[in-house]
């Protein structure tokens, strides 16, 4: 019979000796996220648009435009709706509140004109369009990004851009109606500033929650198991979160209050694989124990890995399935939400073969040496001679 | 075990899990059976706003209320803040743990889901207004507890500020419902003295200047805290309580929109999530059997029982709203519900590898496998309680959502797929190991001293 083919025969590696190679990767990803955080930073001549936060944290604008349930029907409503959001999106739209900001009108009423403001900056994003009320006040709502705090903090220059966006809906609308009196149809469009939904209490709230956590599984693994597994175990988790959001701003994709259930999910799942490895660390310690004295840490660590690498492999697969299909059939706003998972996941299984073995390793062998240097120098100690006081 | 035991193990379960099924996904009209609505448990699961939609209101601050105009900007922030969290507090406890209140300068918006009648906000919040404690005399010219012609002389008014906190409770002497209150510090100073002056006589509650209730006073209460009976349905007491909750917001305020609002993400989301969910199911079902063949049908028998149980409970429980990452989150569960099984198999491929039998293997497969298991999860049981004790609503539901899945995937994992696997043992031989996918390391042979092999290292 031919040797059966096993997957732990695919590392050949040693891992829990060459933490030095498992960590290039991650500093990678951090390094490179840092980059296109200033990258983003640049472009939007912003350091707060260096991660793409969305109008949950930042606030924004809403616009309702009423054309009634006479006009907004089922079958009309994909065509209104995007009449309606490129005439919010349109570069028009955007030269002109660029140009309103440095005119001598914008300064002569609020003091001094806005430096820097180009078309990029001033283009309004929108993130959710939804329905709202019924019959004649039936309405598509949009809700939008403002213009960025850093350069326009008292809002005024999105205030006069929800005006220019109103001109240019009532424009587009009047190419539909044309028979239809514009100030009729501009009386239709209203619009309001709203404050952040995802308020800092949230975020403030969820830190809390996620050092409450991070304390208490230390607290817990180290009473299951030692203490390097769980300072390795929670070093790992830190990991695995920092991916997640490098790779959110690497990508850029669109920061809302979902995002801060995805990194509580990773945080809740990806503690899992560590814990699996390190249980199967713990039971191998105890037999190597008992059958010798002298054994290497390292082997065993890597032999736990192995043994359980088709388990990481399979667990990962099959949390990944639904998440992917989600993420394939999903629209963008899903995506938001489910990339980040998707991230977190793989940054998990790749935290829990490499990260947190060799981090155990490196931790343990510290120790011991420390404890061994001790042993040392009282024995050293010990036998210098001395003269010590005689008994009485 | 026997066979025929395992035939009618397997049987039952076959029912029950068919009928779960019919239950789980069919609805049934009002016209079809005669009896009453019933909904299919992912329709009657309650939706978050960005599914499903629902109302919203937004409130002006009445800028004009004496005791807001004299406030500095820092006092008049805390305020608006106030309310938010009480109006939040309000709707959460009602079940709306993904309603969101927004403040936007001096106008807070309430966006509440799952509900399709923007008239149910009145019920919901009530009318934030000005509520005031007053000594009943005829119900036109009740006296301020203030008012020095009065029988109480208090130093101030007793107003909606005093009051901390308004519920329901159900009494078990009377058998009815209690509207009961608690006030603050401030407050039960001013609640005592009052009752003690008005012992036997009426204490009338005023919202916007008109009375609501008068209730008597039985007794001196210094304690601050206090019920309201008066045989009241739970109904009736809730609708009081939030009366008096929303009279005890921090701020009054002025209704100016109150409309319906559409999901944001709706359709599409869900569609894509119920995709996700039965082609994920399936998927995994066939990467378990296919995997780890018999034992994988095992393990697929208890996953459908784990999706049919998750959902009940994602149904019934009152604080689960769903949300976009609710869904994710439930996708998760259940790639993670296999997790354990995917743990236990791998250690039964080990365990006969080194020459066990069949049902030895399983049997300590099982067993070892449970300290990893019960590690991995009461780690996540950490974390999704922290979530529900600490956290704010949105956060609060996440971690229950993820509680009841951990909670389900624990008893679908080691007890519903320890009885599946063994029933389906019971119609296999040891030589039928491969069927399991099952084989021994070269040059291993079947050890059958077994007792000993149970017992080493644990």
């Amino acid at each position: 019979m031919a040797k059966k083919f096993k997957v732990e025969d695919l590392i050949k590696f040693p891992i829990a000796k060459n933490i030095k190679y498992w960590i290039i990767a991650p500093l990678a990803i951090i390094i490179l996220a840092g980059i296109m955080f200033g990258v983003y930073a640049g472009v939007y001549k912003d350091a707060g648009k260096g991660m793409n936060i969305g109008i949950d944290f930042a606030g924004g604008s809403l616009a309702t435009v009423a054309l009634g349930d006479s006009v907004l029907t089922d079958a009309t409503y994909s065509e209104y709706e995007s009449l309606i959001r490129d005439a919010i999106e349109s570069n028009e739209n955007a030269e002109k509140v660029a140009a309103y900001a440095v005119s001598d009108e914008y300064a002569a009423l609020y003091g001094k004109k806005l430096e820097g403001i180009t078309a990029t900056i001033a283009k309004a994003h929108i993130t959710y369009s939804q329905t709202s009320g019924s019959g004649e006040e039936y309405a598509i709502v949009f809700k939008y990004d403002n213009v960025s705090k850093s350069y326009d903090s008292d809002n005024t220059l999105s205030t006069y851009r929800n005006e220019v966006i109103k001109q240019s809906i009532a424009n587009a609308l009047k190419e539909k109606f044309p028979d239809t009196d514009i100030d009729e149809l501009q009386s239709m469009i209203t619009y309001e500033n709203i404050g952040a939904t995802a308020s800092a209490e949230l975020i403030k709230t969820a830190l809390i929650c996620l050092a409450v956590s991070l304390a208490l599984i230390l607290v817990y693994i180290i009473i299951r198991f030692e203490i390097w597994s769980g300072l390795a175990a929670v070093i790992a988790l830190i990991h695995d979160v920092a991916i997640l959001i490098a790779m959110t701003i690497i990508c850029h994709i669109q920061v809302n209050s979902a995002f801060v259930a995805a990194i509580i999910t990773i945080v809740s799942y990806s503690i899992n694989n560590t814990i699996v490895i390190f249980d199967r660390v713990r039971e191998n310690l105890r037999n190597e124990r008992k059958l010798n004295a002298k054994f290497d840490t390292a082997v065993i660590l890597d032999n736990s890995v192995k043994h359980t690498l088709l388990r990481s492999i399979n667990s990962t697969v099959t949390t990944m399935i639904p998440i992917v299909i989600f993420a394939i059939f999903g629209s963008s706003t899903v995506n938001e939400f489910a990339l980040p998972v998707i991230f977190g996941l793989i940054a998990g299984f790749y935290s829990s073969m490499f990260i947190s073995p060799s981090l155990y390793y490196v931790m343990s062998q510290a120790w011991e040496k420390h404890k061994a240097n001790k042993t040392k120098i009282k024995t050293e100690a010990a036998a210098k001679p001395k003269y010590v006081g005689a008994k009485q | 075990m026997k066979k025929y035991k395992s035939i009618t193990i397997l049987t039952i379960l076959g029912i029950i899990l068919i009928l779960g099924t019919v239950f789980a996904f069919v609805s049934l009209d009002k016209g079809e059976l005669g009896l009453y609505n019933y909904k299919a448990f992912p329709k009657a699961i309650s939706l978050g706003l960005d599914l499903s939609g629902g109302v919203y209101a937004v409130y002006d601050i009445d800028t004009e209320q004496e005791s807001y105009a004299e406030m500095t900007q820092d006092e008049k922030t805390a305020a608006i803040e106030g309310t938010r969290a009480a109006m939040e507090t309000l709707l959460f406890n009602k079940g709306y743990t993904e309603a969101l209140v927004t403040v936007s300068g001096e106008t807070i918006r309430v966006e509440i889901p799952d509900v399709d009648d923007p008239e149910k906000v009145f019920e919901l919040i009530g009318d934030p207004a000005e509520l005031e404690f007053k000594e009943y005399v005829d119900g036109k010219n009740d006296k301020s507890l203030d008012d020095q012609t009065g029988s109480v002389k208090l130093s101030g008014k007793l107003t909606g500020d005093d009051v901390a906190k308004a519920g329901v409770q159900y009494d078990t002497d009377s058998q009815y419902y209690v509207v009961a209150l608690e006030f603050t510090a401030d407050g039960t100073k001013k609640f005592a003295t009052a009752t003690q002056a008005l012992t036997g006589k009426q204490l009338a509650i005023y919202i916007n200047d008109s009375l609501v209730i008068a209730p008597t006073v039985n007794e001196a209460i210094t304690t601050g805290r206090a019920s309201i009976s008066g045989n009241y349905t739970y109904d009736d007491a809730y609708a009081l309580a939030v009366k008096i909750t929303a009279g005890s917001f921090p701020l009054r305020l002025k209704m100016s929109q109150c409309s319906t609002i559409s999901a944001t993400l709706g359709v599409n989301a869900i569609k894509a999530g119920v995709i996700a969910g039965i082609a994920g199911v399936l998927l995994i079902m066939a990467y378990l059997i296919v995997l780890y063949r018999l034992l994988g049908v095992g393990a697929a028998i208890s996953l459908w029982w784990y999706t049919l149980t998750f959902l009940f409970f994602l149904a019934v429980f009152p604080w689960v709203q769903l949300t976009l990452s609710g869904i994710a989150g439930v996708l998760l569960a259940i790639g993670m519900a296999v997790d354990a099984n995917v743990i236990i198999f791998e250690r039964i491929k080990e365990e006969y590898a080194m020459g066990k039998t069949i049902r030895t293997a399983t049997s300590t497969g099982f067993r070892r496998s449970l300290g990893a298991i019960i590690d991995g999860n009461v780690t996540t049981i950490i974390g999704a309680v922290v979530l529900i004790i600490l956290g704010t609503s949105t956060l609060k539901s996440f971690g229950i959502t993820l509680l009841i899945g951990i909670v389900m995937s624990l008893i679908s994992s080691l007890l519903m797929t320890r009885l599946t696997v063994a029933c389906i043992q019971a119609f296999t031989r040891e030589e039928n190991a491969p069927l399991y996918n099952l084989f021994r390391e070269e040059g291993v042979a079947r050890v059958d001293v077994e007792e000993v092999s149970e017992k080493e290292g644990d």
